[in-house]
Protein backbone atom coordinates (compact mmCIF):
# COMPACT_ATOMS: atom_id res chain seq x y z
CA UNK A 1 0.00 0.00 0.00
CA UNK A 2 1.44 3.51 -0.49
CA UNK A 3 0.44 7.05 0.50
CA UNK A 4 -1.58 7.31 -2.61
CA UNK A 5 -3.46 4.23 -2.03
CA UNK A 6 -3.90 5.54 1.59
CA UNK A 7 -6.04 8.57 -0.02
CA UNK A 8 -8.01 6.74 -2.34
CA UNK A 9 -8.89 4.71 0.37
CA UNK A 10 -9.66 7.61 2.77
CA UNK A 11 -12.15 9.45 0.03
CA UNK A 12 -13.66 5.48 -0.51
CA UNK A 13 -14.24 4.28 3.07
CA UNK A 14 -14.90 8.04 5.05
CA UNK A 15 -17.74 8.10 2.16
CA UNK A 16 -16.08 11.74 1.08
CA UNK A 17 -16.11 11.05 -2.63
CA UNK A 18 -19.99 10.42 -2.13
CA UNK A 19 -20.40 13.52 -0.05
CA UNK A 20 -18.69 15.54 -2.44
CA UNK A 21 -20.02 14.18 -6.00
CA UNK A 22 -23.49 14.32 -4.50
CA UNK A 23 -23.33 17.95 -3.21
CA UNK A 24 -22.23 19.37 -6.98
CA UNK A 25 -24.57 16.52 -9.00
CA UNK A 26 -27.35 17.70 -6.53
CA UNK A 27 -26.71 21.08 -7.23
CA UNK A 28 -25.70 20.52 -10.92
CA UNK A 29 -29.35 18.76 -11.19
CA UNK A 30 -31.69 21.46 -9.35
CA UNK A 31 -29.98 24.60 -10.25
CA UNK A 32 -31.42 24.27 -14.06
CA UNK A 33 -35.14 23.02 -12.40
CA UNK A 34 -35.24 25.70 -10.12
CA UNK A 35 -34.86 28.51 -12.83
CA UNK A 36 -36.90 26.83 -15.13
CA UNK A 37 -39.63 26.51 -12.53
CA UNK A 38 -38.69 29.59 -9.99
CA UNK A 39 -42.38 31.23 -10.42
CA UNK A 40 -44.39 28.23 -10.42
CA UNK A 41 -42.29 27.29 -7.05
CA UNK A 42 -42.93 31.02 -5.42
CA UNK A 43 -46.58 30.23 -6.50
CA UNK A 44 -47.05 26.95 -4.52
CA UNK A 45 -45.55 28.59 -1.68
CA UNK A 46 -47.66 31.23 -1.75
CA UNK A 47 -45.97 34.49 -3.91
CA UNK A 48 -48.97 36.19 -3.80
CA UNK A 49 -49.23 37.18 -0.19
CA UNK A 50 -50.56 40.53 0.90
CA UNK A 51 -51.42 41.67 -2.84
CA UNK A 52 -47.56 41.85 -3.78
CA UNK A 53 -47.77 39.99 -7.49
CA UNK A 54 -43.92 39.21 -8.26
CA UNK A 55 -43.43 38.92 -11.76
CA UNK A 56 -40.64 36.74 -13.12
CA UNK A 57 -38.51 37.43 -16.86
CA UNK A 58 -38.70 34.53 -19.08
CA UNK A 59 -35.61 31.95 -17.73
CA UNK A 60 -32.80 32.19 -20.24
CA UNK A 61 -30.06 28.91 -20.66
CA UNK A 62 -27.74 30.82 -18.67
CA UNK A 63 -29.98 30.99 -15.49
CA UNK A 64 -29.60 27.12 -14.90
CA UNK A 65 -25.93 27.72 -14.59
CA UNK A 66 -26.03 30.71 -12.62
CA UNK A 67 -28.42 28.77 -9.85
CA UNK A 68 -25.79 25.90 -9.94
CA UNK A 69 -22.64 28.30 -9.66
CA UNK A 70 -24.57 30.04 -6.75
CA UNK A 71 -25.33 27.17 -4.39
CA UNK A 72 -22.29 25.02 -5.44
CA UNK A 73 -19.79 27.42 -4.89
CA UNK A 74 -20.82 28.42 -1.72
CA UNK A 75 -21.76 24.81 -0.08
CA UNK A 76 -19.04 23.00 -2.73
CA UNK A 77 -16.21 25.44 -1.33
CA UNK A 78 -17.25 24.50 2.32
CA UNK A 79 -17.46 20.76 1.45
CA UNK A 80 -14.10 20.43 -0.49
CA UNK A 81 -12.31 22.95 2.63
CA UNK A 82 -13.19 19.66 4.85
CA UNK A 83 -11.99 17.39 2.71
CA UNK A 84 -9.39 18.75 2.22
CA UNK A 85 -8.70 19.22 5.60
CA UNK A 86 -9.03 15.69 6.59
CA UNK A 87 -6.30 14.67 4.32
CA UNK A 88 -3.93 17.57 4.78
CA UNK A 89 -4.29 18.57 8.51
CA UNK A 90 -2.14 15.00 9.44
CA UNK A 91 -1.03 15.94 12.29
CA UNK A 92 -3.86 16.89 14.34
CA UNK A 93 -3.71 13.70 15.74
CA UNK A 94 0.10 14.06 16.75
CA UNK A 95 0.12 10.06 17.26
CA UNK A 96 -0.77 9.62 13.24
CA UNK A 97 1.79 12.27 12.26
CA UNK A 98 4.16 11.15 14.22
CA UNK A 99 3.89 7.10 11.88
CA UNK A 100 4.24 9.19 8.79
CA UNK A 101 6.73 11.77 10.12
CA UNK A 102 9.25 9.00 11.79
CA UNK A 103 8.98 6.69 8.24
CA UNK A 104 9.00 9.45 5.34
CA UNK A 105 11.67 11.61 5.70
CA UNK A 106 10.45 14.27 2.91
CA UNK A 107 7.58 16.09 3.75
CA UNK A 108 6.78 16.32 -0.23
CA UNK A 109 6.32 12.83 -0.46
CA UNK A 110 3.60 12.73 2.44
CA UNK A 111 2.16 16.35 0.86
CA UNK A 112 1.63 15.40 -2.93
CA UNK A 113 -0.92 12.43 -2.42
CA UNK A 114 -2.73 14.29 0.43
CA UNK A 115 -2.90 17.74 -2.30
CA UNK A 116 -3.49 15.38 -5.72
CA UNK A 117 -6.23 12.89 -4.31
CA UNK A 118 -8.63 15.50 -2.75
CA UNK A 119 -8.07 17.86 -5.84
CA UNK A 120 -8.78 15.68 -8.22
CA UNK A 121 -11.78 14.28 -6.02
CA UNK A 122 -13.13 18.14 -6.01
CA UNK A 123 -12.47 18.45 -9.40
CA UNK A 124 -14.18 15.27 -10.59
CA UNK A 125 -17.08 16.55 -8.34
CA UNK A 126 -17.28 20.28 -9.65
CA UNK A 127 -16.73 19.16 -13.35
CA UNK A 128 -19.88 16.12 -12.71
CA UNK A 129 -21.85 19.18 -11.46
CA UNK A 130 -21.19 21.13 -14.42
CA UNK A 131 -22.11 18.46 -16.93
CA UNK A 132 -25.50 17.38 -15.21
CA UNK A 133 -26.36 21.31 -15.00
CA UNK A 134 -25.11 21.89 -18.48
CA UNK A 135 -27.32 18.90 -19.42
CA UNK A 136 -30.68 19.61 -17.67
CA UNK A 137 -30.04 23.06 -18.57
CA UNK A 138 -30.21 22.46 -22.51
CA UNK A 139 -33.17 19.97 -22.03
CA UNK A 140 -35.07 22.97 -19.88
CA UNK A 141 -34.00 26.10 -20.96
CA UNK A 142 -32.24 25.57 -24.28
CA UNK A 143 -28.45 25.44 -25.42
CA UNK A 144 -25.41 27.26 -23.57
CA UNK A 145 -22.53 28.75 -25.23
CA UNK A 146 -19.64 25.35 -25.58
CA UNK A 147 -16.56 27.76 -25.54
CA UNK A 148 -18.04 30.28 -22.38
CA UNK A 149 -19.20 27.03 -20.56
CA UNK A 150 -15.48 25.13 -21.04
CA UNK A 151 -13.56 28.24 -20.35
CA UNK A 152 -15.47 28.56 -17.53
CA UNK A 153 -14.73 25.13 -16.17
CA UNK A 154 -11.55 25.28 -16.41
CA UNK A 155 -11.44 28.50 -13.86
CA UNK A 156 -14.02 27.28 -11.63
CA UNK A 157 -11.37 23.76 -11.36
CA UNK A 158 -8.63 26.88 -11.31
CA UNK A 159 -10.69 28.36 -7.88
CA UNK A 160 -10.86 24.65 -6.29
CA UNK A 161 -7.48 23.90 -6.63
CA UNK A 162 -6.41 27.24 -4.94
CA UNK A 163 -8.67 26.67 -2.25
CA UNK A 164 -7.03 22.92 -2.02
CA UNK A 165 -3.63 25.02 -1.92
CA UNK A 166 -5.01 27.43 1.29
CA UNK A 167 -6.19 24.57 3.30
CA UNK A 168 -2.64 22.77 2.98
CA UNK A 169 -0.86 25.84 3.52
CA UNK A 170 -2.78 26.12 6.45
CA UNK A 171 -3.34 22.94 7.65
CA UNK A 172 0.50 23.10 8.21
CA UNK A 173 0.74 25.74 10.68
CA UNK A 174 -2.43 25.64 12.67
CA UNK A 175 -2.10 21.83 12.78
CA UNK A 176 -5.96 20.83 13.97
CA UNK A 177 -8.57 19.45 11.28
CA UNK A 178 -11.45 22.57 13.66
CA UNK A 179 -8.39 25.19 13.16
CA UNK A 180 -7.61 24.56 9.19
CA UNK A 181 -11.23 24.42 8.40
CA UNK A 182 -11.89 27.83 10.14
CA UNK A 183 -8.87 29.98 9.47
CA UNK A 184 -9.08 28.66 5.98
CA UNK A 185 -12.82 29.71 5.56
CA UNK A 186 -11.94 32.67 6.95
CA UNK A 187 -9.39 33.28 4.22
CA UNK A 188 -11.46 32.56 1.65
CA UNK A 189 -14.64 34.58 2.99
CA UNK A 190 -12.13 37.59 3.50
CA UNK A 191 -10.58 37.42 0.09
CA UNK A 192 -13.83 38.86 -1.50
CA UNK A 193 -14.41 41.71 0.93
CA UNK A 194 -11.07 42.97 -0.05
CA UNK A 195 -12.31 42.61 -3.51
CA UNK A 196 -14.92 45.50 -2.03
CA UNK A 197 -12.00 47.87 -3.84
CA UNK A 198 -12.57 47.17 -7.38
CA UNK A 199 -9.10 47.87 -8.13
CA UNK A 200 -8.23 44.37 -5.86
CA UNK A 201 -11.29 42.94 -6.83
CA UNK A 202 -9.89 42.20 -10.87
CA UNK A 203 -7.21 40.60 -9.15
CA UNK A 204 -9.15 38.26 -6.22
CA UNK A 205 -8.62 34.46 -7.23
CA UNK A 206 -11.94 33.70 -5.38
CA UNK A 207 -13.39 35.45 -8.25
CA UNK A 208 -12.82 32.37 -10.21
CA UNK A 209 -15.42 30.45 -8.23
CA UNK A 210 -18.54 32.36 -10.31
CA UNK A 211 -16.59 32.69 -13.52
CA UNK A 212 -18.69 30.39 -15.20
CA UNK A 213 -22.29 32.02 -14.21
CA UNK A 214 -20.71 35.15 -15.95
CA UNK A 215 -18.78 33.63 -19.02
CA UNK A 216 -22.06 31.95 -19.69
CA UNK A 217 -24.10 35.54 -19.65
CA UNK A 218 -22.28 38.49 -19.83
CA UNK A 219 -18.91 38.06 -19.28
CA UNK A 220 -15.77 37.51 -21.23
CA UNK A 221 -12.29 35.60 -20.44
CA UNK A 222 -10.39 38.30 -20.57
CA UNK A 223 -12.09 39.82 -17.23
CA UNK A 224 -10.52 36.52 -15.27
CA UNK A 225 -7.29 36.62 -16.85
CA UNK A 226 -5.96 38.68 -13.56
CA UNK A 227 -7.24 36.57 -11.26
CA UNK A 228 -5.88 33.24 -13.45
CA UNK A 229 -2.83 34.30 -13.64
CA UNK A 230 -2.49 35.77 -9.34
CA UNK A 231 -3.75 32.44 -8.64
CA UNK A 232 -1.29 30.07 -10.71
CA UNK A 233 1.21 32.44 -8.78
CA UNK A 234 -0.17 32.25 -5.40
CA UNK A 235 -0.49 27.92 -5.91
CA UNK A 236 3.36 27.31 -5.41
CA UNK A 237 3.62 29.87 -3.16
CA UNK A 238 0.62 28.50 -0.74
CA UNK A 239 2.37 25.11 -1.35
CA UNK A 240 5.60 26.43 -0.44
CA UNK A 241 4.55 28.02 2.70
CA UNK A 242 2.69 24.12 3.45
CA UNK A 243 6.00 22.64 2.40
CA UNK A 244 7.93 25.12 4.94
CA UNK A 245 5.17 24.37 7.40
CA UNK A 246 5.31 20.59 7.58
CA UNK A 247 9.50 20.78 7.80
CA UNK A 248 8.98 22.53 11.23
CA UNK A 249 9.96 20.33 13.53
CA UNK A 250 8.58 21.31 17.25
CA UNK A 251 10.80 23.93 19.02
CA UNK B 1 23.80 3.10 19.34
CA UNK B 2 22.52 6.29 20.78
CA UNK B 3 24.96 8.38 22.60
CA UNK B 4 24.55 12.06 23.97
CA UNK B 5 26.58 14.23 25.23
CA UNK B 6 25.23 17.37 27.21
CA UNK B 7 21.84 16.90 26.14
CA UNK B 8 19.86 19.89 26.70
CA UNK B 9 16.07 20.89 26.53
CA UNK B 10 14.29 23.99 27.41
CA UNK B 11 10.42 24.94 26.65
CA UNK B 12 11.04 28.95 27.93
CA UNK B 13 12.13 29.19 31.53
CA UNK B 14 11.08 25.42 31.89
CA UNK B 15 14.31 22.68 31.56
CA UNK B 16 12.79 19.51 30.19
CA UNK B 17 16.28 17.79 30.09
CA UNK B 18 19.04 19.10 31.27
CA UNK B 19 22.63 18.16 30.29
CA UNK B 20 21.45 14.20 29.76
CA UNK B 21 24.41 11.92 28.94
CA UNK B 22 23.08 8.78 27.75
CA UNK B 23 24.29 5.89 26.35
CA UNK B 24 22.93 3.18 24.89
CA UNK B 25 24.75 0.06 23.61
CA UNK B 26 23.66 -2.09 20.70
CA UNK B 27 21.56 -5.24 21.34
CA UNK B 28 20.77 -3.52 24.96
CA UNK B 29 16.78 -3.43 26.09
CA UNK B 30 17.16 0.16 28.25
CA UNK B 31 14.75 1.00 30.13
CA UNK B 32 14.40 4.65 30.66
CA UNK B 33 12.62 5.06 33.80
CA UNK B 34 11.08 8.20 35.65
CA UNK B 35 7.70 9.37 37.03
CA UNK B 36 5.52 11.98 34.63
CA UNK B 37 6.86 14.90 33.40
CA UNK B 38 10.80 13.82 34.09
CA UNK B 39 11.24 14.46 30.36
CA UNK B 40 11.38 10.78 29.25
CA UNK B 41 9.15 11.61 26.12
CA UNK B 42 11.06 14.33 25.08
CA UNK B 43 13.85 13.01 24.77
CA UNK B 44 12.89 9.93 23.09
CA UNK B 45 10.97 12.79 20.49
CA UNK B 46 14.72 14.53 19.96
CA UNK B 47 16.08 10.88 19.40
CA UNK B 48 13.27 10.42 16.91
CA UNK B 49 14.29 13.75 15.15
CA UNK B 50 10.69 14.76 16.12
CA UNK B 51 11.78 18.08 18.11
CA UNK B 52 14.74 19.79 18.41
CA UNK B 53 17.22 19.88 21.28
CA UNK B 54 18.38 23.39 22.35
CA UNK B 55 22.00 22.09 22.93
CA UNK B 56 24.67 19.27 23.31
CA UNK B 57 25.24 16.22 20.80
CA UNK B 58 22.95 13.83 19.84
CA UNK B 59 24.77 10.73 17.75
CA UNK B 60 22.69 7.51 16.41
CA UNK B 61 24.57 4.97 15.03
CA UNK B 62 21.32 4.13 12.70
CA UNK B 63 20.15 5.43 9.31
CA UNK B 64 16.82 6.87 9.88
CA UNK B 65 15.13 4.10 8.16
CA UNK B 66 16.31 1.73 10.80
CA UNK B 67 15.05 3.69 13.40
CA UNK B 68 11.54 2.98 14.39
CA UNK B 69 9.76 5.21 17.09
CA UNK B 70 6.15 3.64 18.87
CA UNK B 71 4.26 6.76 20.77
CA UNK B 72 2.20 5.95 24.03
CA UNK B 73 -0.81 5.58 22.35
CA UNK B 74 -0.30 4.89 19.07
CA UNK B 75 -3.13 5.77 16.28
CA UNK B 76 -4.43 4.71 12.79
CA UNK B 77 -7.05 5.80 10.50
CA UNK B 78 -9.73 3.74 11.92
CA UNK B 79 -10.88 3.03 8.93
CA UNK B 80 -7.97 0.96 7.89
CA UNK B 81 -7.20 -2.71 8.75
CA UNK B 82 -4.37 -3.74 11.04
CA UNK B 83 -3.16 -5.64 8.11
CA UNK B 84 -3.21 -2.15 6.23
CA UNK B 85 -1.62 -0.73 8.94
CA UNK B 86 1.25 -3.28 8.53
CA UNK B 87 1.40 -2.95 4.72
CA UNK B 88 1.42 0.85 4.67
CA UNK B 89 4.34 0.67 7.71
CA UNK B 90 6.49 -1.74 5.21
CA UNK B 91 5.94 0.37 2.07
CA UNK B 92 6.86 3.24 3.62
CA UNK B 93 10.15 1.82 5.28
CA UNK B 94 11.02 -1.24 3.77
CA UNK B 95 9.42 -1.54 0.41
CA UNK B 96 11.69 -4.09 -0.65
CA UNK B 97 10.62 -6.24 2.32
CA UNK B 98 9.66 -9.71 1.96
CA UNK B 99 5.68 -9.75 1.90
CA UNK B 100 5.96 -12.95 4.38
CA UNK B 101 6.98 -10.22 7.42
CA UNK B 102 3.89 -8.82 7.06
CA UNK B 103 2.67 -12.35 8.43
CA UNK B 104 5.19 -12.88 10.74
CA UNK B 105 4.72 -9.53 12.74
CA UNK B 106 1.10 -10.00 12.55
CA UNK B 107 1.76 -13.62 14.22
CA UNK B 108 4.42 -12.17 16.75
CA UNK B 109 1.90 -9.39 17.85
CA UNK B 110 -0.84 -11.78 18.42
CA UNK B 111 -3.17 -10.01 15.67
CA UNK B 112 -3.27 -12.64 12.75
CA UNK B 113 -6.99 -13.17 13.62
CA UNK B 114 -8.30 -9.32 13.67
CA UNK B 115 -5.96 -8.60 10.85
CA UNK B 116 -9.16 -8.45 8.19
CA UNK B 117 -10.72 -6.08 10.55
CA UNK B 118 -11.21 -2.15 10.62
CA UNK B 119 -9.34 -0.75 13.60
CA UNK B 120 -11.74 1.49 14.63
CA UNK B 121 -12.96 -1.44 16.69
CA UNK B 122 -9.86 -2.50 18.32
CA UNK B 123 -9.18 -2.38 21.92
CA UNK B 124 -6.24 -0.50 23.08
CA UNK B 125 -4.14 -3.24 23.41
CA UNK B 126 -4.70 -4.49 20.19
CA UNK B 127 -3.66 -1.06 19.00
CA UNK B 128 -0.70 -0.85 21.08
CA UNK B 129 0.76 -4.80 19.27
CA UNK B 130 -0.77 -3.57 16.01
CA UNK B 131 1.96 -0.20 16.98
CA UNK B 132 4.51 -2.71 17.55
CA UNK B 133 4.00 -4.85 14.72
CA UNK B 134 3.69 -1.70 12.52
CA UNK B 135 7.51 -0.90 13.88
CA UNK B 136 8.54 -4.50 13.84
CA UNK B 137 7.39 -4.80 10.19
CA UNK B 138 10.73 -2.69 8.61
CA UNK B 139 13.08 -4.67 10.82
CA UNK B 140 14.48 -1.54 12.74
CA UNK B 141 18.00 -1.90 14.63
CA UNK B 142 16.92 0.51 16.62
CA UNK B 143 13.55 0.69 18.80
CA UNK B 144 12.10 3.93 20.52
CA UNK B 145 9.48 2.79 22.66
CA UNK B 146 7.43 5.49 24.78
CA UNK B 147 5.63 3.67 27.72
CA UNK B 148 4.55 0.89 25.79
CA UNK B 149 2.87 -0.61 28.51
CA UNK B 150 1.74 2.21 31.12
CA UNK B 151 -1.99 2.33 29.86
CA UNK B 152 -3.26 -0.95 29.52
CA UNK B 153 -4.75 -3.70 31.96
CA UNK B 154 -2.76 -6.18 33.34
CA UNK B 155 -3.25 -8.54 30.70
CA UNK B 156 -2.49 -6.35 27.82
CA UNK B 157 0.63 -5.26 29.58
CA UNK B 158 1.73 -8.66 30.17
CA UNK B 159 1.26 -9.43 26.49
CA UNK B 160 3.46 -6.16 25.48
CA UNK B 161 6.07 -7.25 27.93
CA UNK B 162 6.21 -10.73 26.88
CA UNK B 163 6.76 -9.11 23.08
CA UNK B 164 9.24 -6.52 24.16
CA UNK B 165 11.13 -9.24 25.99
CA UNK B 166 11.12 -11.74 22.86
CA UNK B 167 12.99 -8.47 20.97
CA UNK B 168 16.08 -8.98 22.92
CA UNK B 169 19.02 -9.42 20.26
CA UNK B 170 16.99 -8.58 17.20
CA UNK B 171 17.24 -5.01 17.96
CA UNK B 172 18.56 -2.29 20.29
CA UNK B 173 15.19 -1.25 22.28
CA UNK B 174 15.25 1.89 24.19
CA UNK B 175 11.91 1.64 26.34
CA UNK B 176 10.97 4.62 28.60
CA UNK B 177 8.50 3.75 31.75
CA UNK B 178 7.36 5.02 34.67
CA UNK B 179 6.50 1.83 36.12
CA UNK B 180 9.66 0.22 37.30
CA UNK B 181 8.18 -2.72 37.94
CA UNK B 182 8.05 -3.08 33.80
CA UNK B 183 11.70 -1.63 33.43
CA UNK B 184 12.85 -3.94 35.34
CA UNK B 185 11.42 -7.10 33.98
CA UNK B 186 12.23 -6.24 30.70
CA UNK B 187 15.69 -4.24 30.78
CA UNK B 188 18.96 -4.73 30.91
CA UNK B 189 20.52 -1.24 31.13
CA UNK B 190 18.34 1.51 33.30
CA UNK B 191 18.52 5.18 33.03
CA UNK B 192 17.10 6.95 35.82
CA UNK B 193 15.78 10.61 34.40
CA UNK B 194 13.98 12.58 37.15
CA UNK B 195 13.34 16.52 36.51
CA UNK B 196 15.06 15.93 33.24
CA UNK B 197 18.32 15.17 34.67
CA UNK B 198 20.40 11.64 34.27
CA UNK B 199 20.54 10.32 37.57
CA UNK B 200 21.60 7.25 37.01
CA UNK B 201 22.89 4.88 34.03
CA UNK B 202 24.49 1.60 34.10
CA UNK B 203 23.31 -2.05 34.57
CA UNK B 204 20.36 -2.87 36.52
CA UNK B 205 21.90 -5.02 38.91
CA UNK B 206 24.42 -2.24 39.59
CA UNK B 207 21.94 0.17 40.37
CA UNK B 208 19.76 -2.11 42.72
CA UNK B 209 22.76 -3.17 44.82
CA UNK B 210 25.10 0.05 44.20
CA UNK B 211 22.03 2.65 44.90
CA UNK B 212 20.32 1.14 47.62
CA UNK B 213 20.64 0.71 51.54
CA UNK B 214 21.44 -2.25 52.54
CA UNK B 215 18.58 -4.08 54.62
CA UNK B 216 17.86 -7.08 56.62
CA UNK B 217 14.33 -8.40 57.10
CA UNK B 218 13.20 -9.81 60.02
CA UNK B 219 9.93 -12.59 60.63
CA UNK B 220 9.27 -12.39 64.33
CA UNK B 221 7.04 -13.82 66.43
CA UNK B 222 5.41 -11.63 69.84
CA UNK B 223 6.31 -7.91 70.46
CA UNK B 224 8.35 -6.90 67.23
CA UNK B 225 8.47 -2.76 68.95
CA UNK B 226 10.24 -4.03 71.61
CA UNK B 227 12.60 -5.69 69.67
CA UNK B 228 13.39 -3.08 67.18
CA UNK B 229 13.53 -0.60 70.00
CA UNK B 230 17.06 -2.95 71.59
CA UNK B 231 18.17 -3.33 68.54
CA UNK B 232 18.46 0.55 67.85
CA UNK B 233 21.08 0.36 70.38
CA UNK B 234 23.21 -1.58 67.85
CA UNK B 235 25.82 0.69 66.44
CA UNK B 236 25.67 -0.96 62.78
CA UNK B 237 21.93 -0.78 62.84
CA UNK B 238 20.86 2.45 61.62
CA UNK B 239 17.10 2.18 61.92
CA UNK B 240 15.02 -0.41 63.13
CA UNK B 241 11.32 -0.02 61.95
CA UNK B 242 8.51 -2.56 63.04
CA UNK B 243 5.79 -3.25 61.04
CA UNK B 244 1.85 -4.37 61.77
CA UNK B 245 2.41 -7.76 61.14
CA UNK B 246 5.97 -8.68 63.02
CA UNK B 247 7.65 -7.83 60.54
CA UNK B 248 10.83 -5.92 61.32
CA UNK B 249 13.00 -3.94 58.42
CA UNK B 250 16.66 -3.00 59.80
CA UNK B 251 18.93 -0.55 57.85
CA UNK B 252 22.39 -2.27 58.16
CA UNK B 253 25.80 -0.50 57.54
CA UNK B 254 26.31 -3.34 55.00
CA UNK B 255 24.75 -6.94 54.42
CA UNK B 256 28.24 -8.48 55.14
CA UNK B 257 28.28 -6.80 58.65
CA UNK B 258 24.62 -8.42 59.38
CA UNK B 259 25.46 -11.88 57.77
CA UNK B 260 28.35 -11.57 60.64
CA UNK B 261 26.54 -10.68 63.59
CA UNK B 262 22.66 -10.08 63.08
CA UNK B 263 22.05 -13.35 64.68
CA UNK B 264 23.67 -12.65 67.60
CA UNK B 265 21.79 -8.96 68.05
CA UNK B 266 18.45 -10.75 67.15
CA UNK B 267 19.51 -13.25 70.22
CA UNK B 268 20.46 -10.48 72.45
CA UNK B 269 17.60 -8.77 71.29
CA UNK B 270 15.30 -11.30 72.69
CA UNK B 271 13.34 -11.80 69.87
CA UNK B 272 11.85 -15.32 68.45
CA UNK B 273 12.86 -14.93 65.07
CA UNK B 274 10.76 -16.79 62.36
CA UNK B 275 12.79 -15.73 59.24
CA UNK B 276 15.27 -13.22 58.18
CA UNK B 277 16.84 -12.81 54.49
CA UNK B 278 18.10 -9.55 52.65
CA UNK B 279 15.54 -7.53 51.77
CA UNK B 280 15.17 -8.23 47.81
CA UNK B 281 16.15 -4.67 46.23
CA UNK B 282 13.15 -3.53 44.37
CA UNK B 283 14.03 -0.46 41.06
CA UNK B 284 11.25 1.58 42.93
CA UNK B 285 13.30 1.48 46.47
CA UNK B 286 16.05 2.35 44.58
CA UNK B 287 14.34 4.92 42.59
CA UNK B 288 13.14 6.33 45.38
CA UNK B 289 16.29 6.95 47.30
CA UNK B 290 18.26 8.11 44.43
CA UNK B 291 15.54 10.90 44.35
CA UNK B 292 15.18 10.92 47.71
CA UNK B 293 11.68 10.33 47.41
CA UNK B 294 11.13 13.67 46.10
CA UNK B 295 8.52 12.63 43.72
CA UNK B 296 5.67 9.53 44.10
CA UNK B 297 5.33 7.32 41.03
Amino acid sequence: MSLWTLEFLRLRRTSRWLILGGVFVVFGLMGPLAARYMEQLLDLAGGETAGITIEFPDPVPADGIIQYINNAVQVGTLVAVIVAAGALAFDSIPEMGVFLRTRVPSVWRILVPRLVVPSVAITVAFVLGVVAAWYETAVLLGPLDVGAMFAGTTLGVLFFAFVVAVVAAVAQWVRSMLATVMVSLIVLVTLPILGIADVIDRWLPTRLGAALADLVGEGSVGDYLGPAIVTLLAMPLLLGLAAKGARRREA
Amino acid sequence: MISTLGLSKRYGDTIALDGVDLSVSPGSIYGLAGPNGAGKTTLLAILAGLRRHTSGDVRIDARPVEVAVLPDTPRFDPWLTGREVVILSQSLVDSEGPPGRIDEVLRETGLADAEGRRIGGYSRGMLQRLGIAATLVGSPSLILLDEPASALDPQGRREVLDLIARLRGTATILFSSHILADVQEVCDTVGILHEGRLLFQGPLRNLLVGSAVPRYVVRLRGDADAVAKRLRKVSWISSAEAGSDGVLTLEVASLANAEERLAKALAEAKAVVVSYAPEEVSLERAFLELTGGRKTL
